[in-house]
């Protein structure tokens, strides 16, 4: 498939607001699709580029983006942005810039007569799809000291090649940020549509193999080839995630529940075959090698080839301490080699999702938790089995005198569904209003505070767009706010006067003591003494607060 | 070893300043008889063809290989070699790391990926029948003076009277330099007429400034073509650059 086929597509899913026309669309056009072009198309049209497992990324920021225009043609980063301002997005900017150079001088803002830079070449290969995925993967591997360069100049040959419409598309993948309304769910019942087959297979399919790509070539295959799908060694799947929820809720819905400690810790999934592990974090990146003595641990505890599913809690005095900020400081300013020595790093296994080639994702929990216990022998987490609340009741009064967050209560019976916020774990914590919210700009500070960023400008989700909320300002301390400028200020892509754009990809987590409505921001609401609690580096921009959820925490503080 | 050679410093800060004029990183191609590399600007409008023969050298032994060189950066590190040094260049059999010594320096250059830069161009098939022959500093001088009122620069060959001619149109102000027959080292009569960026030709000119002549090929909206000798006629240039025609 040409490259430019895959962006006529992609401008017709843009123009449809249907769910099932876009479903109907991508499943007309999957089996028509190679093999080899089948799994990237897929990925592509929700504007992933590698599998989900794939520790390949791309490492684009828009000013990389930019600075590969400015090659192309007569202009600066700032003119740009200007551009990119005007249109509202980066796509359509580079559409329109890619047109102008077609037509006339791009550079005629300034010339006097319009004369068209002729070029030596027209343009011979057309860019297909797979091509471009073989460009994007070298983007992702270029390493080394001059590895920007090379992003760089791949970028260059990429849009110099490219028609206005390609552009569009070329820009919005190489941010990931595509735009186009096509989400998991739909690509899904697209795929489960083509190849005729049944989509609750294909979702199952997609949760152990974590790439819908490979996905989608089963399914062309058959039903069989989708039953028959087993979790890899090496390919991390998403972390099954919790509900909020209360004991005796759990309790009367479920009747029995298994009661765990809530740690507040970095997730992990641990994979090993052999004397080969690795570690990979929520957000599925390889952290082996950050966190080498907690390696050595789980390493120890198994003969097995298992992928284990944990938490790692920082301990000092026997207390657990806050860990996103023990674990980022130290890694900065001693190496890792002194975190061990004045702080313990413990590991807690509470799952098992592999065992020696046995995928038991599908397998009950009681059932995983038995071969658990069987297969590893030290830093399993404690498990209690209770129907009766007064007993789970006083775990969580356990729980948080120990210092850990609360307890989580898991169905016994449920199956392991990776990446799904279900009803089979629930959390119980002590309830504090906070907010996971995306930082998209901040104002430059005054007085003390004047080199650093001052006040943050903070985000919603709302259907795939960041959606701004409020501003904080306060509950820094003078080194977290010089760590967040830190963390900040290769990320400017916008300035105008005292106030900064930021490319979105930090999460803060943030206390209120109440949400109001405001029409001061876009969300419709605004917090009311908002204050800086954390830096989320475990989370990524799209696991933040959605306007529904600010919607449905200002229904129930205002008691309905 | 697949490539061991010395070359005096001036030879090769002359053929590294004609690449970079264009290319920030290329493919150079080294075989038994000498170097060569062929690269086209970002924006497809403007291409060098560069070789250097063994003869060039000092010294030269090679294999046939392909290195992925960043232009910038070899041009940072010779910007600060004197003139008249001898320059050792090795590649190891791994082929990873360029060694350079020079003066007491020895450098370990790390090598681009080549197949992270871009193919070589195929030179496009174009018939550009008016030519003229001058010197390199009379050009680079007409460039420069065109470039003080305007960003764009039309050459051409006026049959009728054997002159080649450059002309400069500015918002208000317009240069024009003729060049007669006795101001040539060669000309032929055929018309030609094409207008040019200035941005491209001003870092072209520079370099074109040390040939005691350059080949000037030219047609009508065409591109033009700038051949010459670099090294003492062991090496050579040619830049292609596409024409700006006038927009409707």
């Amino acid at each position: 498939m040409l490259f430019s086929e895959f962006a006529g597509y992609a401008d017709q899913l843009e123009q449809i607001s249907g769910r099932l026309d876009m479903i109907d669309l991508i499943s007309r056009v999957l089996p028509g699709l190679d093999d080899a072009e089948l799994p990237i198309f897929t990925r592509f049209v929700m504007g992933r580029i590698f599998p989900d497992w794939s520790p390949l990324k791309l490492g684009i920021g828009p000013n990389l983006l930019y600075d590969a225009m400015t090659g192309i043609i007569d202009a600066t980063r700032n003119d740009i942005i200007d551009d990119i301002n005007e249109a509202g997005d980066v796509g359509t900017a580079f559409e329109k810039i890619l047109s102008m150079r077609k037509s006339e001088a791009y550079s005629s803002r300034s010339a006097q007569s319009a004369t068209i830079q002729k070029q030596l070449f027209e343009q011979t290969e057309e860019m297909t799809l797979s091509s471009v995925y073989h460009d994007l993967e070298r983007i992702a591997r270029a390493g080394g000291r001059s590895s920007q360069q090379q992003k760089l100049n791949i970028i260059r040959s990429l849009l110099s090649s490219a028609t206005p419409k390609e552009g569009k598309y070329l820009a919005r993948l190489l941010l990931e940020d595509f735009r186009i309304g096509v989400g998991e769910g739909n690509a899904r019942e697209a795929v489960a549509k083509a190849f005729s087959v049944d989509s609750s297979l294909v979702e199952h399919a997609h949760q152990a193999l974590n790439d819908l790509g490979e996905v989608a070539l089963l399914a062309k295959t058959g039903e069989n080839a989708l039953r028959d799908v087993h979790i890899r060694i090496f390919h991390p799947v998403k972390m099954m995630l919790a509900q909020q929820g209360t004991i005796s809720g759990a309790i009367a819905d479920n009747r029995e529940m298994a009661a765990e400690y809530k740690y507040d810790g970095s997730r992990f999934q641990f994979h090993k075959s052999g004397d080969q592990c690795r570690m990979y974090s929520r957000k599925l990146e390889d952290v082996t090698d950050a966190l080498p003595d907690i390696i050595v641990m789980l390493d120890s505890a198994t003969d097995h080839e298992v992928i284990l599913d944990g938490e790692v809690i920082a301990i000092k005095d026997k207390k657990p301490l806050p860990f996103q900020t023990v674990l980022r400081r130290f890694r900065r300013k001693h190496g890792i080699d002194a975190i061990s020595k004045e702080i313990l790093m413990i590991p807690n296994i509470f799952d098992i999702l592999y065992l020696d080639g046995d995928t038991l994702i599908d397998k009950p929990l009681s059932e995983r938790r038995r071969l658990l216990e069987r297969v590893v022998s030290g830093h399993v987490a404690p498990q209690t089995v209770s129907d009766d609340p007064g007993v789970i009741e006083k775990i969580y009064d356990e729980a948080l005198a120990l210092g850990h967050e609360g307890i989580m209560l898991k169905v016994p019976g449920s199956p392991y569904t990776p990446g799904i916020r279900g009803k089979n774990w629930i959390k119980i914590k002590p309830s504090v209003d906070t907010l996971d919210l995306a930082v998209i700009g901040a104002d430059w500070g005054e007085g003390k505070r004047a080199h650093l960023f001052g006040s943050f400008l903070l985000a919603c989700r709302d259907n795939g767009a960041l959606v701004p909320l409020s501003k904080v300002a306060t509950g820094f301390s003078d080194e977290q706010l010089a760590d967040a400028y830190e963390i900040l200020k290769d990320h400017v892509i916008a300035r105008s006067g005292k106030e900064v754009k930021f490319e979105h990809f930090l999460v803060f987590e943030v206390g209120y003591s109440e949400i109001q409505k405001s029409p001061n921001y876009p969300s419709g609401f605004a917090l009311r003494f908002p204050r800086f609690v954390r830096i989320r580096d475990d989370k990524a921009v799209d696991e933040v607060e959605t306007l529904s959820g600010i919607r449905e925490r200002y229904r129930q503080q205002s008691g309905g | 070893m697949m490539l061991k050679a010395t070359i005096d410093a001036d030879i090769l800060k002359e053929s590294i300043d004609a690449i970079s004029a264009l290319v920030t990183e290329c493919r150079l191609h080294t075989d038994e008889t000498g170097m060569s590399t062929r690269a086209v600007d970002t924006a497809n409008v403007a291409m060098i063809s560069l070789s250097l023969k063994k003869e060039a050298f000092e010294s030269f032994e090679s294999t046939k290989n392909e290195l992925g060189m960043d232009i910038a950066k070899m041009k940072n590190i010779f910007g600060m070699m004197g003139k008249d040094d001898l320059i050792i260049l090795e590649l190891p059999d791994d082929g990873h790391k360029l060694k350079v010594s020079f003066e007491g320096y020895r450098y370990s250059i790390t090598l681009l990926d080549p197949n992270t830069i871009r193919k070589d161009p195929n030179p496009p098939n174009i018939d550009l029948p008016g030519k003229v022959v001058l010197s390199g500093s009379e050009l680079n001088n007409a460039i420069k003076a065109a470039s003080v009122v305007s960003d764009k620069i039309a050459l051409g060959i006026d049959p009728a009277s054997s002159l080649f001619y450059m002309s400069a149109e500015g918002d208000t102000d317009h240069i024009r330099r003729e060049f007669g027959k006795n101001e040539v080292n060669y000309i032929n009569s055929s018309e030609a007429r094409s207008l040019f960026s200035l941005d491209y030709l001003k870092d072209m000119g520079k370099v074109m400034n040390k040939a005691e002549e350059v080949e000037v090929s030219l047609g009508i909206d065409h591109p033009a073509k700038f051949s010459f000798y670099i090294a003492g006629g062991n090496g050579h240039v040619e830049y292609l650059l596409a024409p700006r025609i006038e927009a409707d």
